[in-house]
């Protein structure tokens, strides 16, 4: 009898220890997992914060370096049309004084004769008016005009810069060759060719 | 021996048993909660590491950002000076081609 109990004794602390191992050993498996696990989810934080940082330093980069550029660009822009205007008051200024000038007999009979071609009749009124003209040089305009035209020299420059404006009898017609006119239909042109003459672009 | 001693035996073994089984739920206890710790310092540590990488990202790219825009500056500088002494070299030139321009011969 004492022999069966001391195996009882045994197997209940044998059995105790085994199932005790397996506690332990269980505990271990889910540490691991934990471990595991939180490493992994570390490594997925870790990676979020770095993601969000790209985008913030992006964000970050374009708004100091898209402020100052626009800044920079119109800096450019604004010189630029500074030295084209400070050009076309030069300009301006050479046309409200081409009466000096050898080229304003034959540019004058060239504008006379392109606002004649533009009212298109034969009875065409013609206005001239340049600043410090000649009223009777003006007038001596006349003979080489074509027939039935009819001569106005004004005292001062038509539209302030000089120049010539066309109509038919009636006033319904009229081409207005003035200075300040050919200049806003030129526009385009001389601004280009400002700038490819002054920045070569 | 006898019965009773035999039962009593048996009992203290038992608790014995009960003990073992005990002291290892205990162990388990200490093992998860160990782990628990762990792992939250790794997250903290990967979190502190990553912020700090941010912050230094941020530095770097705001000190790289502000390094260009100055850039840009002296570029304009440069650029409107040059653009001066174009229109000092130029000016005349250009005023010709307009006025011929204008005048249409």
């Amino acid at each position: 009898m004492a022999e069966s109990l001391e195996k009882l004794h045994n197997r209940i602390l044998s059995d105790a220890k085994l199932k005790a191992a397996g506690i332990v050993e269980q505990a271990e498996d889910k540490s691991k997992q934990i471990l595991d696990e939180a490493q992994a989810q570390a490594e997925r934080d870790a990676n979020d914060i770095i993601s969000r940082a790209s985008l913030e330093a992006e964000s970050i980069r374009r708004s100091i370096l898209s402020s100052r550029i626009r800044a920079n660009r119109l800096r450019i822009l604004d010189e630029k049309n500074k030295i084209v205007q400070s050009v076309l008051k030069s300009v301006e200024k050479s046309l409200s004084n081409i009466v000096s000038s050898d080229q304003f007999e034959s540019t004058l009979k060239r504008f006379v004769a392109e606002a004649v071609e533009a009212v298109g009749t034969v009875n065409a009124l013609v206005k001239i008016g340049f600043r410090n003209a000649d009223k009777k040089s003006l007038q001596s305009l006349g003979q080489s005009l074509p027939k039935g035209t009819k001569l106005l020299a004004e005292e001062t420059a038509i539209d302030d810069l000089g120049g010539v404006v066309a109509s038919d009898p009636e006033g319904k017609m009229i081409f207005n060759n003035s200075f300040r006119a050919r200049l806003e239909r030129l526009d385009n042109e001389l601004l280009t060719t400002i700038s490819s003459t002054i920045f070569g672009e | 021996m006898s019965g009773i001693e035999a039962v009593r035996k048996i009992v203290e073994t038992e608790a014995q048993a009960k003990r073992i089984v005990e002291e290892a739920e205990s162990r388990a206890q200490e093992i998860l909660a160990s782990a628990s710790e762990e792992a939250r310092k790794v997250r903290q540590a990967s979190t502190t590491e990553a912020e700090q990488r941010k912050v230094q990202m941020l530095r770097e790219t705001r000190e790289k950002a502000e390094a260009d825009a100055r850039n840009s500056d002296v570029e304009t500088d440069s650029l409107l000076e040059n653009y001066k002494k174009l229109f000092e070299n130029r000016k005349d030139a250009a005023a010709e081609k307009a006025v011929e321009l204008i005048l249409g011969s």
